[in-house]
């Protein structure tokens, strides 16, 4: 034995070892480091305290492997040459001996760039395999390193290391181990394994090498505990090697706790059988209470009895003087015990007989309660039978006056709600489907006729309440709770479809079935027939005898085989043109359904829904999974001049056009629709009206709705460019892209908005689509903004200084798309507000607004890595989207960003290459490309707007035509920032520049709109006018 | 060469807050190959000082002059009596140059223009690059002429840490893990072999932490 630690013990015995990890805290709490031994005790043979792991500052791991020693658990304590040099090193593993600390792992130490004192000066006297070396001549040699004899009690110490199988050069790791364990290593822990293909061929060399006969191999593994913990670690740790099949496997499941456990039990399973291989250390980080549930199901429990493991805080000398002191003393203290135990004895009986009286009163207490509250019962059922009573009488009242109406419409039978009054035809709507719910609810509920009719009745009171046709004395029924409660579980059964969610009282069927019965139902509506299958077998599962559960899933069984035998013709020819050459069938659909979409969202955007359905819809049948598409059909129905469901569509194809043209006159032929009988409109719809030429453009667009301001609507006459070329070979004018820009989506739920999905120039309508139109959000500053021009202060003079209120204000009264807050307050060289407290004012924007958002920086890298990263650990339900990543920071603010899955702007020097530079960084962190919108760094009109432009143009140019993939992304232009920074727009109104209001809002009008012609498809603006501007001209264009 | 860098014009300025006569130095040396400290750099430096006083309200006069090297004695004689003149002299010479001023030349009040970087290489026109460390016991015969302790983040002794992949080192994708150069290059010369040799603990004394260091060589001294 070198050491006879209990690690060692278990290892010579040839039993298959298990370590663990404990990370010590960042404070001084003992508790945690016990609380964390205690977890693993009897679970492992060892465990391993960090020496402030990542180079961050904690409990050093000296002090807490004592403390873990006097919990019982037997330390390997780890060591870095990091903080270090050679005399605190052997100082420090001379105490650690002396301790009862029997095992040592050596580690150079990660750099202390990575941790929270970057600034630290790192120590690296020596590496790892020199620390090695040292202690092995401290302990086999008794020889500090400088050379000189330790007299007496060398430390004892079974050494460890660590080998990196994923590191390079590959061939080379397993000599260095060879080195380590020549150095002096009696174990090794190698990096976190969840390739394991490569960690056996590792193991293959390490064999060759004969390195597994001269020390313990102990493979290293680690629970994933999230997804994104797996992709961190994909991404951000060096020399760590995790397989897309992690990734994959924590994607699809369902708990990624559970299946981070499953994972790394596999993985145990896996490497066990890999000759050379002596057991395993298992690197919970932070997730201790997984430990014992991995060891179990990796069929490693129990492990072997504990041996050795004992603090020792006097030197074995003092000992066995110690014993016989200790001896006398015990008895002495056995003595006073037992003496204080009968003392105790005798006292404690006396309250035992207290106790006895005190529960014997308490129990006749509750009785009485028991009492009360039975009579209390019958009283309620009296008061209940009374309001019952008046609420008949109230009816009759109504009833003997006089109107004869009719019974309201919807299957008013005997169990209807009866209302005689005369009803509009909103009311007599509500009334037909609260009768339809009341039908179900009481199938559902299987209630009693005399429930039910309570239950009617209460409703109808309510009803007639709120119609306010009831004397006022009749009100007092209306306000009981139950009633109120009951009314709102109906209101979901206002679809047939539906079954209501079951009250509480319910008895015969279990209420989770209900649930799911519910939830079933509602996807089977919406035509999710796997999902509905998947929940009502859920519902099975829990009760197998429930009919409604069995029909439902027949019926989902039923929905999916239909649609999937649809589904097979449908990528009918019709819809798309012939594939070229150069692309798969997949390919050129996928193309044609981003195309559609990009048309419906277009037509939906001019207030045309019907249109947009059409194209919706032939996105649908291109692929009936998309999305996108999904969410514009949902759009459109919910668009005021809504079409039939989607449901309702017949599945037979036009006729065979190139390329789907938009009817001649959207507004007018959609305009009567509402109107027309329901299954006629498809039909109608569905009629190809073929074009000649592939021009999308309509003739017309809604004309936008005037405002009280004095900016209307531009103009709309347009002579079409063929129409102006006429004569003119198509071929010299038109220039087809090859390239489409991506979609980013900002926001969430119904307001958020889709940026980019161009596939010409902007408005260059003849050569291609726009895909989804320009949009301009409203640029809000976190603080009062200094030398801002009467001419903007007066629209937000109330609000400025409040972002909350200035975010509502731009949303409710100039109807902003979206926000972009700009945190001004943090720059470094103005205000420096803390991180914290601005992340604290974006969560509060985030909250009180739901358009989306956009959090832009003070463009200090360090400064804005800091409050980015707090403000997304803040707001977690919303995607904003976090501006500017820069070369300087997107490796941090870009790990934030896919962590959160936000959308991000790529802010660069005005330069094609950097911008570009800066996309291929951020994918290659693992960003995907329809995350980013590209900053160019614009400058306004007289201050760099042509270079802006020309960049601009080129940046697009390369993207459309010349297929360059890292380009392929939006453009978003902060362009109220640059407008209202520049001196004429700050300037007084006089005779030669003019009225002030007019030159600043025409300065940023001018420079959006100008900037929109080189591609810009997110503005930022803050003048409402321009805004409103800007908008007219878009919508004059698109 | 040693490589030197500009320091920041503020804090240049507030070094030279008071002065009403400022003498610019440069050097030749080193400094003026690495474009911080030559006669160009003297009148970018002199340039911008009286804009940054004359933005200051502060009246001053500035002279320049660059000197062959200011790390020997020889150059330095006139300014011995010439630099008292001075409010200030400020030397874009590497701290030595700026060392050597304040033993050699008393009653001369010498500043630095400079941070003094590194011992380094010209990558590039405007790229230096670190090669060495000055740490006094050269391994470079054992390393395939690339030097572990200048080049490598932890200056190991014995082969790559668990961080190098992809030949880059673990603190910064643009630097490349010089362990992993090594490897190559002996793996090209057949002299892996070397690698699997462990490199006993350093002597750091050779390296400064030995105190300062001084190098005599008695057959040339006078």
């Amino acid at each position: 034995m070198i050491s006879g630690s209990n690690l060692e013990r278990v290892l010579k015995s040839g039993q298959f070892a298990v370590t663990g990890e404990l990370g010590p805290p960042k404070s001084g709490d003992p508790e945690v480091v016990r609380e964390k031994a205690r977890i693993l005790k009897g679970h492992v043979d060892a465990v391993n305290i960090t020496d402030c792991q990542t180079a961050i500052v904690r409990m050093s791991s000296l002090t807490a492997g004592l403390i873990a020693l006097s919990e019982g658990v037997e330390p390997v304590m780890q060591m870095t040459c990091r903080d270090r040099n050679r005399i605190g090193m052997q100082a420090d593993i001379l105490g650690a001996s002396a301790l009862g600390i029997k095992n040592l792992l050596c580690l150079t130490g990660d750099h202390q760039k990575f941790g929270n004192h970057p600034q630290a000066k790192g120590v690296f006297d020596m590496d790892s395999i020199q620390l090695l070396q040292m202690v092995k001549g401290m302990r086999d040699g008794r020889r500090f390193q400088c050379g000189e004899e330790i007299k007496s009690h060398e430390p004892r110490l079974f050494l460890g290391c660590a080998a990196n199988p994923f590191a390079d050069p590959f061939e080379f790791r397993a000599k260095r181990l060879a080195k380590k364990v020549e150095a002096g290593a009696d174990f090794v822990q190698t990096q976190i394994i969840y390739n394991v293909e490569k960690f056996a061929k590792f193991m293959e060399m390490v064999r060759d090498l004969g390195i597994h006969e001269k020390c313990y191999i102990l493979a290293g593994v680690t629970p994933p505990k999230s997804l994104g913990m797996a992709r961190y670690m994909k991404n951000f740790v060096p020399g760590l090697d995790v397989t897309d099949d992690v990734i994959k496997r924590l994607k699809d499941a369902n708990d990624q706790r559970e299946e981070g456990i499953n994972i790394v039990v596999d993985i145990i399973n896996q490497v066990k059988e890999i000759p050379g291989v002596a057991g395993v250390h298992v690197m919970a980080i932070e997730w201790e209470q997984a430990v014992p549930e991995i060891v179990k199901r990796a069929g490693l429990a129990p492990r072997p009895e504990y041996e050795g493991v004992e603090p020792v805080l006097v030197t074995s000398g003092a000992i066995e003087s110690a014993v016989a002191q200790a001896r006398e003393e015990a008895a002495q203290e056995l003595k006073r015990q037992i003496d204080e135990a009968k003392a105790e004895a005798e006292a404690s009986r006396g309250l035992i007989a207290k106790e006895k009286e005190r529960t014997a009163s308490e129990i006749s207490q509750l009785r009485k309660q028991v009492e009360e509250a039975k009579s209390m019962v019958s009283q309620k059922e009296a008061e209940i039978q009374r309001l019952t009573k008046e609420l008949e009488k109230a009816k009759q009242e109504i009833m003997s006056a006089p109107q004869g109406q009719a019974p309201a419409a919807g299957g008013a039978s005997q169990t209807a709600v009866v209302v005689e009054e005369p009803l509009t035809s909103r009311e007599e709507r509500v009334l037909s489907s609260l009768n339809l719910g009341l039908q179900a609810l009481r199938k559902v509920l299987g209630l009693s006729d005399e429930a039910f009719e309570a239950l009617r009745r209460f409703l109808e009171a309510e009803f007639i309440l709120h119609l306010g046709g009831v004397p006022a004395g009749a009100k007092v029924a209306a306000p009981a709770p139950a009633v109120e409660e009951k009314a709102a579980a109906i209101e979901p059964a206002s679809e047939p479809e539906e079954a209501p969610a079951p009250p509480s009282e319910e008895k015969g069927r279990n209420k989770e079935v209900v649930n799911l019965v519910a939830k079933g139902n509602v996807l089977l509506h919406k035509q999710d027939f796997s999902g509905a299958l998947e929940v009502f077998e859920q519902a099975l599962s829990i009760d197998p005898d429930d009919e409604q559960a069995k029909e439902g899933a027949e019926k989902a069984r039923a929905g999916m085989a239909e649609p999937a035998a649809e589904a097979a013709p449908a990528p009918a020819e019709g819809l798309l043109p012939p594939c070229p050459e150069e692309l798969t069938q997949e390919e050129w659909a996928r193309k044609w359904v981003i195309r559609y979409v990009a048309k419906g969202n277009v037509a939906l955007q001019k207030g045309d829904p019907s249109a947009a359905r059409e194209f919706f819809e032939k996105a649908f049948q291109l692929d009936p999974n998309d999305a996108k598409a999904k969410a514009g059909l949902d759009r459109c129905e919910g668009a005021p001049a809504a079409a039939p469901a989607p449901e309702a569509a017949p599945a037979e194809e036009p006729a065979p056009a190139p390329e789907k043209a938009e009817p001649e006159s959207g507004p007018e032929a959609a305009a009567p629709k509402p109107e027309e009988p329901k299954a006629e409109a498809p039909e109608k719809k569905e009629e190809p009206k073929p074009k000649a030429k592939p021009a999308p453009k309509p003739a017309a667009a809604p004309a936008p709705s005037p405002g009280e301001l004095s900016i209307g609507s531009l103009a709309k006459d347009e002579t079409k460019l063929q129409e102006r070329a006429a004569g003119i070979s198509e071929e010299l004018y038109v220039e087809k892209a090859t390239g489409a820009i991506r979609e980013v989506v900002l926001g969430d739920g119904e307001k958020a908005i889709t940026i980019g999905g161009s596939t010409a120039l902007p408005f260059y309508w003849f050569e291609g689509e726009m895909g989804n139109p320009p949009r301009i959000a409203f640029d809000v500053l976190d603080t009062e903004p200094e030398d801002v021009p009467d001419s903007l202060a007066k629209y937000y003079s109330d609000v400025m200084g409040d972002p909350v209120k200035w975010a509502q204000k731009c949303v409710s009264e100039y109807g902003a798309e979206a926000i972009c807050l700009s945190m001004v307050s943090t720059d470094p060289n103005g205000m420096n507000r803390a991180a914290s407290e601005a992340a604290q004012t974006a969560k509060a924007v985030a909250d009180a607004i739901d358009v989306p958002l956009i959090l832009w920086g003070c463009g200090n890298a360090d400064k804005d890595t800091e409050t980015l990263r707090e403000v997304t650990s803040l707001i977690t339900d919303k995607k904003v989207c976090i501006a500017p990543l820069t070369d300087a920071n997107y490796r941090n603010l870009g790990a934030t960003a896919m962590a959160f899955q936000l959308p991000v702007v790529a802010s660069t020097p005005i330069d094609v290459n950097l911008a570009k530079q800066l996309n291929i960084l951020l994918e290659n962190l693992g960003l995907t490309l329809d995350h980013i919108l590209m900053d160019p760094s614009i400058g306004a009109v007289g201050y760099g707007l042509e270079y802006t432009y020309s960049v601009m143009e080129r940046i697009r140019l390369a993207a459309l035509t010349q297929q360059d993939d890292k380009l392929m992304v939006p453009f978003i232009c902060n362009i109220g920032r640059e407008v209202w920074k520049a001196k004429e727009t700050k300037l007084p109104s006089d005779a030669m520049l003019g009225d002030q209001e007019r030159r600043g809002v025409l300065i940023e009008a001018i420079t959006a709109s100008s900037l929109l012609m080189a591609g810009g498809e997110l503005l930022i603006m803050r003048h409402p006018k321009a805004v409103e501007l800007t908008k007219a001209l878009i919508e004059s264009l698109t | 060469m040693i490589i030197a860098e500009r320091k920041p014009m503020p804090e240049i300025l507030g070094m030279l807050q008071g002065a009403r006569k400022v003498l610019i130095l440069g050097c030749r040396g080193c400094v003026a190959i690495c474009s911080a400290g030559g006669d160009k750099e003297v009148g970018v430096i002199s340039a911008a000082l009286r804009l940054g006083f004359k933005k200051a309200g502060q009246e001053v006069e500035i002279h320049e002059e660059t000197f062959v090297r200011q790390c020997d004695p020889e150059y330095l004689e006139p300014l011995k009596d010439k630099g008292k003149e001075y409010d200030a002299v400020l030397s874009t010479a590497c701290g030595v140059g700026v060392n050597f001023i304040a033993d050699r030349c008393p009653g001369v009040k010498v500043f630095p223009a400079l941070d003094t970087s590194f011992y380094g290489a010209n990558l590039s026109s405007g790229e230096w690059k670190e090669m060495c460390a000055g740490c006094g016991a050269c391994v470079l015969h054992l390393t395939g002429g690339l030097c572990p302790v200048a080049r490598c983040a932890k200056s190991l002794s014995n082969g790559p840490c668990g961080g190098s992949v992809g030949g880059r080192c673990e603190i910064d994708p643009d630097v490349q893990c010089v362990w992993h150069m090594i490897y190559e290059k002996l793996q090209e010369q057949d002299r892996v072999a070397q690698m699997e040799e462990i490199m006993p603990v350093r002597d750091w004394r050779s390296a400064g932490h030995g105190g300062p260091r001084r190098r005599v060589r008695e057959d040339l001294l006078p």
